[in-house]
């Protein structure tokens, strides 16, 4: 048999660990730039923060593209969940509890939509959340009035909101260390649901051979409803720590998150050899990018060439994955 | 261990228009290794589904230990310990998954009732025991996608024996293995047949395995039963082929009268990149029919390919009229004059989308533009031409692709080589899917592009046809050329002989 066996390559390997050597290089190169400035304590909680929105649109793309599905419409329904959430606690005046509930609960219904252009009418992912960006977009301005829901401003029909403004606890859900508290707990739940349960697993099946999964007896539709609901629980988190971040639930405030979540997923993808999008690597991939912006800026690269250097990970990212592939 | 037999009595099976099995008798016992053979379309595959569950609609009985069992689905044949691993094993498993849980998917997923979370450890130690059992080394944490082909093959045996298996049946698993590879896989099929209690069935087209590693035997001819027979020292494989052939032999094609000039197309040790063929060398003259006989997967689809610039070259010269072509896309091909009637008709072959029209002018519609403007009125009017020439029934020629009949399909891609004029047609398989009607039509198609003095290459497994349309014949085997053979002198049974590997001189008689 020993004639069978093949060792993966010296190459293969680099590659499968190249955005973890990519992540400590960046960080010993800017410890030895900026010394102190860089390598603390309090740089790192910052890094942290800077990192814990995107890792948690991330996290909710991950669970979504395990059972190859693709989610374009995330952030989108994440800026009306905020616009759900800051106007629950403001204008109704709901517990924080209670707010928070109720824009998961939102994000789920809203989510049945995506499913219902998915697997009922049986768009593909890609083309149907595409549609619902727009959809999304509209509505939750529809909601607030065409503007965004703060504090000290009227309500959407004019009289004055019940709360009149933010509490500490609101507040609090954006910075340290609740944001990555809470960061961290999505990484958890997502690496423990998709690693050591059964629904985890039948989810990677369907993204590695949906035919076979099918034939094996599972049942691929409905993991696919259960891997949109569980996504739809990470955006209405997210949206959730946007808006406390923000201080306000702005116009398109989540919009912007959505490509370096995918990118996050992307260069996690190939981590470790897993060949799938994974929960640790999706953090590592959001981390890199963290990283690399927190010390370019500290080393003086202006703020606006920055995105190009977030494009060039990815596509390097990509280039491994891909390139390296071998031909049909 | 007391022995377990599975049986079919008087089984058929009626698909629209054939009679794809008729009362079938045959007996699987454990503790054996059984070859069933026959030659494409025997009805070897439809017997083996009807075991797997996977051909509900049978007539007759299937016998488990002389008892009359009910297989209508997979999950029936399971539950008796009947498992199959088909010939295209990617389509079974997960390359993003580990080689643990693919061989434990099953269990994962029938097995897990209320129960949420995986057992990694659990799962772990039963493939490695599993994989043990079958003295197979393989990292269990390794990813499926990372393995070879042959490994992939074990990774599914392993999944059948795994779950109960007494009735293991092997879908023609040695076509995509390396010498080595076989090796290997008869190993472990030795071992299990020893260690477990066990039937082993082969399909198979290759003899000489066959008669190395099974106990016994069974022909298929037309989706009958010839012969179930033990094998002994003294089986040759030529009493098997005169089994799998019979006596049948018809007639209905066109005489052949090209005059045949000097060698035009020579091909010389071309071999592909992943060695799907291998050292092909080989002539067409002006004016003649050249086929390229062999079994499924000998490799005939692979070298029209190869020459056509569809799959790669990895060396080897293609000359055509004295200059050497360089192909390295089809592309190139096309360039060079080079025209690929292909397999795969609705996939590669024509645009099924458009229209007639524009499907006979998609080859070379530089020859009907003024200035990158397409003259619509000139591709009607060789769409026209073609339409009547070739006979192809379409209520116009704006008429979409996809809504004629697949002999007129053919006729399409035919006419699209035509009217790029090219040099060289090569044909693969043209007659799958067509009608005997159209068959007749395209033969004489065929001939007729032959005697305006061009070069025909035409593949196919169907012997009768390589006989009466060709002038000369080279059989392919296992990716390499096996023999030459003047078509006027040769049979069927000769080229069988080659086709199943045979490398010794045929003897007829």
């Amino acid at each position: 048999m020993n004639a069978l066996t093949k060792k993966k390559s010296a190459g293969r390997t680099l590659l499968d660990w190249a955005a973890v050597i990519v992540l400590l290089l960046s960080i010993a190169v800017f410890s030895i730039i900026r010394g102190d400035a860089f390598f603390s304590v309090r740089n790192a909680t910052n890094i942290l923060v800077a990192m814990s929105i995107t890792t948690i649109f991330a996290i909710g793309a991950t669970v979504t593209m395990a059972p190859d599905g693709f989610d374009m419409s995330a952030c989108t329904l994440a800026s009306f969940s905020s616009y759900i959430f800051a106007s629950s606690f403001l204008w109704f005046g709901l517990p924080l509890w209670a707010s928070a509930l109720v824009t998961i609960l939102f994000t789920m219904v809203m989510y049945l939509l995506t499913m219902f252009l998915i697997l009922v009418c049986k768009i593909p992912d890609m083309l149907a959340t595409c549609s619902l960006m727009f959809v999304h977009q509209g509505m939750g301005l529809w909601w607030t009035g065409g503007g965004a829901v703060s504090s000290g401003m009227p309500t959407r029909w004019g009289t004055t909101p019940i709360r009149a403004g933010w509490t500490e606890g609101f507040l609090a859900i954006g910075k340290s260390p609740w944001c990555i508290i809470i960061m961290l707990l999505c990484v958890l739940f997502a690496f423990i649901f998709l690693n050591y349960t059964k629904h985890g697993r039948y989810l990677y099946a369907m993204g590695g051979n949906k035919m076979a999964a099918k034939l094996s007896g599972i049942n691929v539709k409905k993991y696919r409803f259960v891997a949109g609901m569980v996504t739809a629980v990470f955006i209405a988190v997210g949206a959730m720590v946007v808006c406390s971040r923000n201080s306000a639930a702005q116009i398109t405030g989540c919009d912007n998150y959505l490509m370096p979540s995918l990118a996050a997923v992307f260069v996690g993808r190939s981590v470790g050899g897993a060949e799938k999008p994974n929960a640790l690597g999706t953090m590592i991939g959001a981390a890199l990018v963290a990283v690399l912006e927190n010390g370019l800026t500290m080393t003086g690269v202006v703020y606006y060439v920055l995105p190009a250097v977030k494009g060039a990970v990815l596509a390097l990212a990509l280039i491994a994955a891909y390139a390296t592939k071998k031909e049909d | 261990m007391d022995k377990i037999t599975l049986g079919t009595k008087n089984v058929s099976i009626e698909f629209p228009g054939v009679k794809a099995l008729s009362n079938v008798d045959f007996e699987l016992e454990t503790g054996k290794i059984h070859a069933v053979m026959g030659a494409n379309g025997a009805g070897k595959s439809t017997l083996m589904k009807v075991l797997a569950g996977a051909n509900p609609t049978y007539t007759g009985d299937v016998l488990y230990n002389g008892k009359v069992v009910e297989i209508r689905k997979p999950a029936d044949a399971k539950a008796l310990g009947i498992q199959i691993v088909y010939q295209e094993v990617d389509m079974a498993l997960i390359p993003s998954l580990s080689v643990a849980e693919n061989v434990m998917f099953n269990h994962l997923v029938m097995n897990m009732g209320k129960k949420q979370m995986v057992n990694w450890a659990y799962i772990r130690k039963e493939a490695q025991a599993v994989l043990e059992r079958l003295n197979i080394q393989l990292d269990v944490n390794a990813l499926v996608g990372s393995l070879s082909l042959a490994q992939k093959q074990m990774v599914l045996i392993a999944r059948a024996i795994q779950s109960s298996c007494n009735f293991l049946i092997l879908d023609e698993p040695t076509a995509p293995l390396s010498d080595t590879e076989t090796t290997e896989l008869f190993r472990l099929c030795k071992h299990l047949i020893a260690t477990e209690n066990l039937s082993i069935t082969f399909i198979s087209h290759r003899i000489h395995e066959v008669l190395q590693i099974c106990d016994s035997y069974t022909v298929m001819r037309n989706g009958e039963i010839v012969d179930n027979c033990p094998i002994t020292p003294e089986t040759t494989s030529k009493e098997i082929v005169d089994k799998m052939l019979g006596r049948s032999f018809e007639s209905s094609f066109p005489a052949r009268h090209a005059t045949i000039g000097e060698k035009s197309l020579v091909v010389e040790h071309l071999t592909e990149r992943d060695h799907k063929i291998q050292d092909v060398s080989f002539y067409v003259r002006k004016g003649e029919v050249v086929g390229i006989a062999g079994l499924v997967g000998a490799g005939k689809s692979e070298l029209c390919k190869t020459l056509f610039g569809a799959l790669k070259k990895s060396s080897g010269t293609i000359t055509l009229n004295g200059k050497e072509l360089k192909i390295r896309n089809p592309s190139d091909a096309v360039r060079n004059r080079l025209a690929l009637v292909p397999e795969e008709r609705r996939k590669e072959g024509v645009l099924v989308h458009e229209t007639v029209d524009f499907n006979l002018s998609a080859a070379c519609l530089g020859k009907f533009c003024k200035l990158s403007f397409v003259n619509r009125a000139k591709t009607a009017a060789n769409a026209n031409h073609f339409v009547e020439s070739l006979g192809i029934k379409t209520p116009s020629i704006f008429q979409l692709v996809r809504n004629l009949s697949g002999g007129n399909q053919q006729k399409v891609v035919i006419g699209k080589w035509l009217s790029a004029d090219c040099d060289v047609y090569i044909f693969d398989e043209p007659t799958k899917g067509v009608d005997v009607g159209a068959k007749a039509e395209i033969f004489k198609l065929i001939n007729a592009i032959a005697e305006a003095g061009n070069c025909v290459i035409y593949a196919s497994c169907e012997n009768t046809e390589i006989l009466s349309v060709t002038d000369r014949t080279y059989v392919m085997f296992d990716g390499k050329i096996m023999a030459e053979l003047e078509t006027a002198k040769t049979s069927e049974d000769e080229i069988m002989h080659y086709a199943v590997g045979g490398t010794e001189a045929y003897v007829a008689g």
